[in-house]
């Protein structure tokens, strides 16, 4: 099958390291331009894929396994032939050079024919430098800088070579929350402005909706959805992807005439269900319940307030459900409200409300994509 | 109690350092400077003087090239045996030295293993210098290779796999980035290394022959002169070998030194 035009093609890639196997036959492509983020637990394997389309890591061979970038098969170039940009967790960056030395490194180690004059080498690494705004700090060395600093010049390294593709592996998972979150919006700017193809991998699921095109959420593995931050939130494939994606709420219910039933409440699913009969596991966001003082209408559920935390944009509430074992609900239920909702409800702590459910992803056990 | 500890490491030291360093000098000197003079531009201890510096050369290269080879293997690659190689790197100082000297004689010797195929072309190693200088290399081949294996596990590999991403090609990626990371570490590997070549008695003892003007290195004409009653000239010696021994400790306080305050920046933390 000739390539597309994509910038990276991954296909049937497999890993395995003795016997444990940490990619499953996976393919992803990412188109020119795009940022998707792997975005994984711990051991999903979105390391190792990232590794394998740099060429650190090999893939298992196997005769349909190929990665392509820009269309050409790259599968059998060396890694230093490949024209990646990467930027590490650690930063990696060299610690007996200069700030300026780092960046200009990649343009100095190349063949004679090929290596820029040095005044070309410095207004690049010049420009570079003003990209990530370290202009001044040119002649200092790794050890002087902070962390956000250090990865803001590994940035400008992989850049300096003008890569195909840039791949970033946890790049702010070594910083301190608000560092990441400040790196975070200056990547996505930066990517709006140089529109370098990249992948970025991270475990943490704020990082990859708020900076991804799409994203390819990834457990044992394997891809388990590949969608934009609003697909994946919002219709997600699995129940590994609800799981994943922020704090849940499980309830256990039954399939009844085509909607999945929890006690008196009954749910549309968002997709054919199978018989009746059929034990359901209905995932509800905290945001997506909310709670009356009395009972409003059959479906909703009586529960025990246990728990309030008002600090912070949204109120929490922790509860425990006071229904029969046809509404069980796994642990306490969650449940997220406005500020003025909370005012409105006057409710504290022992109360018993109703809890109600407005949205809810409903999978049916044994469900499997 | 101040005192009484200063005054303990101090009367130590110079109980047992400094007036033995002090004494080689005066016996050395005790019959005037025209035969200490004499005796070390003596033709024998010149030619002692020229193999000892020959053996601790050729150690130092060899073992350079090993230790940096057999470091970066063990540090930066996973392979089957590895542990098992590095036991052997410190096999040489599990034994002791003249015990090596001893298998090279069972293996180059007369009646050795390869003793018949040697004396067939007409190759001498044992009681010749290739027999010093082989003797040497074994018993010095730790030296490098140990000061290097920990610090490069600690810097791990990362360095090494932006470099080669960034376009570098084998050879630039040892120039530019691993020798410059290991550059201290190596160069007091190598001072260690040249120390005990210069100073080794035991194994090269085994194998030398004590030929006097051939295969004779400082050290062991050292003993001979002594064992001959000839004090003067035997101190003589052995003063030029503790005036290399003098400079090899200045260079290594030198590199401590250095090795310090290059350190030092890495210990700041993130954040």
């Amino acid at each position: 099958m000739a390539p597309t035009g994509a910038a990276i093609e991954v296909r049937h890639v497999s890993r395995t390291f003795g016997s444990w196997t940490a990619l499953r036959d996976v393919s992803l492509t990412v188109n020119q331009g795009e940022l998707v983020t792997l975005l994984g637990p711990s051991g999903s394997g979105k390391t190792t894929l990232l590794r394998i389309i740099a060429g650190l890591e090999e893939p298992d061979p196997r005769p349909e396994t190929a990665v392509f970038i820009n269309g050409v098969d790259i599968s059998r170039q060396r890694p230093d032939e490949r024209k990646v940009g990467f930027v590490f967790q650690h930063y990696a960056l060299f610690r007996h050079m200069s700030v300026f030395e780092n960046i200009a490194f990649g343009l100095r180690v190349r063949p004679r024919n090929a290596r820029p004059p040095e005044r070309e080498i410095r207004r690049r690494v010049g420009e570079l430098l003003e990209l990530i705004q370290l202009g001044r700090w040119a002649s200092q060395y790794p050890s002087q800088l902070s962390g956000g600093q250090r990865q803001r010049v590994a940035l400008a390294r992989a850049l300096a070579i003008e890569p195909n593709v840039l791949l970033l592996d946890e790049p702010f998972g070594a910083l301190d929350a608000r560092v990441r979150q400040e790196l975070r919006r200056w990547l996505r700017t930066l990517h709006a402005r140089i529109h370098v193809t990249s992948v970025l991998v991270t475990h943490d699921q704020e990082e990859a909706l708020e900076v991804a095109d799409r994203i390819a959420i990834m457990n044992q593995g394997r891809i388990e959805q590949l969608g934009t931050p609003d697909e994946v939130f919002h219709h997600p494939a699995s129940e590994f992807v609800v799981t994943f994606l922020g704090n849940v709420n499980l309830f256990h219910g039954r399939v009844e005439a085509g909607k999945a039933v929890i006690g008196r409440l009954a749910l549309d699913a968002s997709r054919a269900l199978p018989a009746d009969g059929e034990t359901a596991r209905v995932f509800v966001r905290p945001h997506e319940l909310d709670i009356d003082v009395h009972r409003t209408s059959g479906a909703s559920v009586r529960a025990r307030v246990l728990r309030i935390q008002s600090a912070g944009p949204l109120v929490r509430v922790e509860l425990a459900s006071e229904e029969d074992d046809t509404v069980r609900a796994e642990d306490t239920i969650n449940v997220e409200l406005t500020h003025q909702r909370y005012g409105e409800l006057m409710i504290r702590v022992g109360d018993t409300v109703f809890v109600r459910v407005r949205d809810a992803r409903v999978f049916v056990e044994d469900y499997s994509i | 109690m101040r005192l009484t500890v200063i005054l303990i490491a101090v009367g130590f030291v110079a109980l047992l350092v400094l007036l033995p360093v002090i004494a080689v000098f005066a016996e050395a000197l005790r019959k005037g400077i025209s035969v200490y003079a004499a005796s070390i531009t003596d033709h024998d201890a010149l030619s002692a003087l020229r193999l000892t510096l020959l053996t601790a050369a050729v150690s130092v290269t060899a073992n350079l090239i090993f230790g940096v080879a057999a470091a970066w293997a063990i540090a930066k690659f996973e392979f089957p045996g590895k542990s098992v190689l590095l036991s052997l790197i410190d096999l040489p100082f599990a034994v002791s030295p003249v015990i090596s000297g001893l298998v090279f004689v069972l293996l180059f010797g007369a009646q050795g293993w390869f003793g018949e195929w040697l004396i067939r072309h007409d190759v001498q190693i044992v009681f010749a210098e290739p027999g010093v200088i082989l003797a040497t290399i074994f018993v010095t081949f730790p030296f490098i290779a140990r000061e290097l294996i920990p610090l490069m596990q600690e810097q791990g590999t990362e360095e090494e796999e932006a470099a080669v991403l960034l376009g570098a090609g084998a050879w630039q990626l040892f120039r530019r980035v691993t020798l410059p990371n290991i550059r201290w570490a190596l160069l007091y590997g190598v001072v260690l290394c040249n120390a005990r070549a210069m100073g080794e008695f035991g194994a090269v003892s085994v194998v030398s022959g004590h030929i006097r003007g051939r295969t004779n290195t400082l050290p062991l004409h050292v003993e001979i002169l002594y064992n001959e009653y000839n004090f003067s000239a035997a101190f003589a010696v052995a003063s030029l070998l503790t005036l290399l021994a003098v400079v090899t400790l200045l260079v290594k306080a030198g590199l401590e030194w250095k090795t310090r305050r290059d350190r030092r920046p890495l210990a700041v933390e993130d954040q």
